[in-house]
């Protein structure tokens, strides 16, 4: 790869770091004029900068309007590089349906993870606070969801979280759905113990976990 | 072979280690607080004396006589006859006043901790006649000093326990100034909710309010209580208040909210302390969570790099958050004893602590 295009790649990954969706946008068009191939402006252009955008909020030197801004300068650049993939290219967005389960109304965590997830090319569904069991398993067969996650802050409501492993069974759906457990009680202790495919340590971690999960990388 | 020490991990499992993974723990614990917080890591006497702790083979080790510190809790005697009624603790059917009596005479509680099993300022405005009655007899059988406590939780606030939209979920739909503006409504009921609280409670007798685990929603979370704190000392310049926060730094909904023209999200304890005086807060309780896929000592480095920072900024006195999950100590509903007097140990001696 030449100069100039390994210096667009670094001007794609700052477009994404300063929120900028013109400057994005822009970045997206020129690299498929100068021949990138878009699936490489965006592994290396854009996803760069969402996981720069991602650390810097996990160390507290970037907040959650930025991190929904730089999503959308992520979403406008990928946008026009999709458009450029032959159709054979073109992926479908894995599907996250997330909540926080039963009995539990804590959400801002389970709200940053659908942050992080939108930022990063995920389908979410989030049920909200307080979800039945039983929406977790309805909304997974109904969007034909690739992962379930599911927070729980209380340990009297982490249980929860075994009902959803111990449902997908009863349903016949644990086989064609991963499981992703977080919370501030849980640990992966919790999640080998109930059956569950992973577990988040925070924000950053479900996206790196999730995208293990999916295939993603 | 080198010879292996058994460990921790932040999850409460034991391991074997050698003393030089340990030690190599320890330092990457403290680089890792030292390059977020943008303060000084620990010194190598501070690591070695660590390494010492965590390398002992007793189950137990402590502090020398002499060096003991001050214990304060949050929702203590809540924990004795929580679980009768669905709460996470001992589940001893007892109620609040006996509890607190065993809390000062059975366990030798340095200060009583009251308050509501839910523990949120928000369900107590409805009930606070029937807590202030409550306060008013435990005082009358305890003699230790008396805190109220409770969590500012800005998140009942929202939409449906609260009247207000969730901002992280207008936040996700792109709608920044309308997250804005909702939480800065949540901010101003807060505030009137546990001026309210607060004021009820310390004219029933109490020494002091407990505001915990501030911070846990975030910006709009540590403002709202920095701005009730403010508001109260002016009422009550007596009245005590203790600030015990829920992460190492603030995290940003708002994002640009502020107090005393000082941006509050991303603000770490050294920083967050300096606000907490400003407001009045008389005892300080500096938060750092638990990594439950590190190792005790690693997080025990990270936990006192960032407290002693806390501790150095500080003119009130400080007292570490030290429990399940928080300050060095595993994620366990009972966390192992020789897990906890460790953490203890080194966060005293080290931070010179006031109290945990």
């Amino acid at each position: 790869m030449g100069k100039e295009q390994q210096e667009l790649l670094a001007e794609a990954k700052k477009s994404i770091i300063s929120f900028d969706v013109d400057k994005a946008k822009e970045i997206a068009k020129k690299g498929l004029t100068l021949g990138i191939t878009p699936a490489v402006i965006i592994s290396e252009g854009f996803v760069p900068g969402i996981t720069e955008v991602g650390d810097l909020f996990d160390r507290g030197q970037l907040f959650l309007p930025e991190l929904i801004l730089a999503a959308e300068a992520m979403k406008a650049g990928t946008t026009i590089c999709e458009a450029a993939l032959p159709k054979s290219e073109l992926k479908e967005k894995k599907k996250v349906v997330i909540g926080t389960v039963e009995g539990d109304i804590h959400d801002i965590g389970k709200s940053i993870v659908v942050s992080f997830l939108m930022a990063n090319g995920f389908e979410v569904y989030d049920i909200g606070r307080d979800a039945p069991i039983e929406n977790f398993i309805n909304k997974a067969r109904e969007v034909k969801a690739d992962v379930i996650g599911s927070s729980a802050l209380l340990t009297t409501t982490m249980e929860g979280q075994k009902k959803i492993e111990e449902e997908l069974k009863e349903a016949g759906l644990r086989n064609k759905v991963k499981t992703i457990v977080g919370g501030a009680p849980c640990s992966q202790g919790w999640a080998d113990r109930i059956g569950a495919d992973a577990y988040a340590e925070n924000a950053v971690d479900a996206v790196i976990k999730i995208k293990k999960l999916t295939g993603l990388s | 072979m080198m010879a292996k020490t058994l460990q921790r991990m932040g999850d409460g499992r034991m391991v074997e280690m050698t003393e030089a993974e340990v030690r190599k723990d320890i330092e990457e614990g403290t680089k890792d607080a030292a390059s977020r917080a943008k303060i000084p890591p620990l010194s190598e006497d501070e690591i070695k004396h660590i390494l010492d702790i965590y390398t002992r083979p007793e189950r137990i080790v402590s502090v020398e006589p002499g060096n003991e510190v001050v214990l304060s809790h949050d929702e203590g005697t809540v924990k004795i006859n929580a679980g009768v009624c669905g709460g996470a603790g001992l589940g001893i059917d007892c109620g609040r006043m006996v509890a607190s009596e065993l809390y000062e005479r059975a366990l030798g509680a340095d200060i009583i901790e009251y308050g509501h099993i839910d523990y949120s300022f928000k369900p107590i405005r409805p009930i606070l006649a029937d807590e202030r009655i409550l306060v008013e007899r435990a005082l009358l059988v305890t003699t230790a000093p008396f805190l109220y406590g409770a969590m500012p939780n800005l998140g009942l606030y929202t939409q449906p326990e609260g009247p207000f939209p969730n901002p992280t979920e207008l936040l996700n739909k792109g709608l920044i100034k309308e997250a804005r503006e909702s939480g800065e409504g949540m901010v101003e009921q807060a505030v009137n909710d546990m001026v309210y609280i607060a004021s009820g409670i310390y004219e029933a007798g109490t020494d002091a309010i407990n505001l915990d685990t501030t911070g846990a929603f975030g910006d709009l979370d540590f403002a709202a209580a920095l701005t009730a704190t403010e508001r109260l000392k002016k009422k009550y310049p007596d009245l005590c208040i203790e600030m015990g926060m829920a992460g190492e730094f603030i995290l940003g909904i708002h994002g640009t909210i502020t107090y005393d023209g000082v941006r509050l999200a991303g603000l770490y304890s050294h920083q967050q302390v300096k606000l907490a005086e400003k407001a009045g807060v008389t005892i300080f309780g500096p938060v750092c969570n638990i990594v439950t896929s590190r190792s005790c000592a690693w997080n025990i480095a990270r936990v006192i790099t960032f407290t002693k920072a806390c501790v150095k900024a500080s003119k009130i006195p400080i007292h570490n958050n030290m429990g399940m999950g928080v300050g060095g100590i595993p994620l366990n509903d009972t966390p192992p004893v020789d897990a906890v007097t460790r953490a203890s140990k080194a966060a005293v001696e080290i931070c010179q602590l006031d109290g945990v």
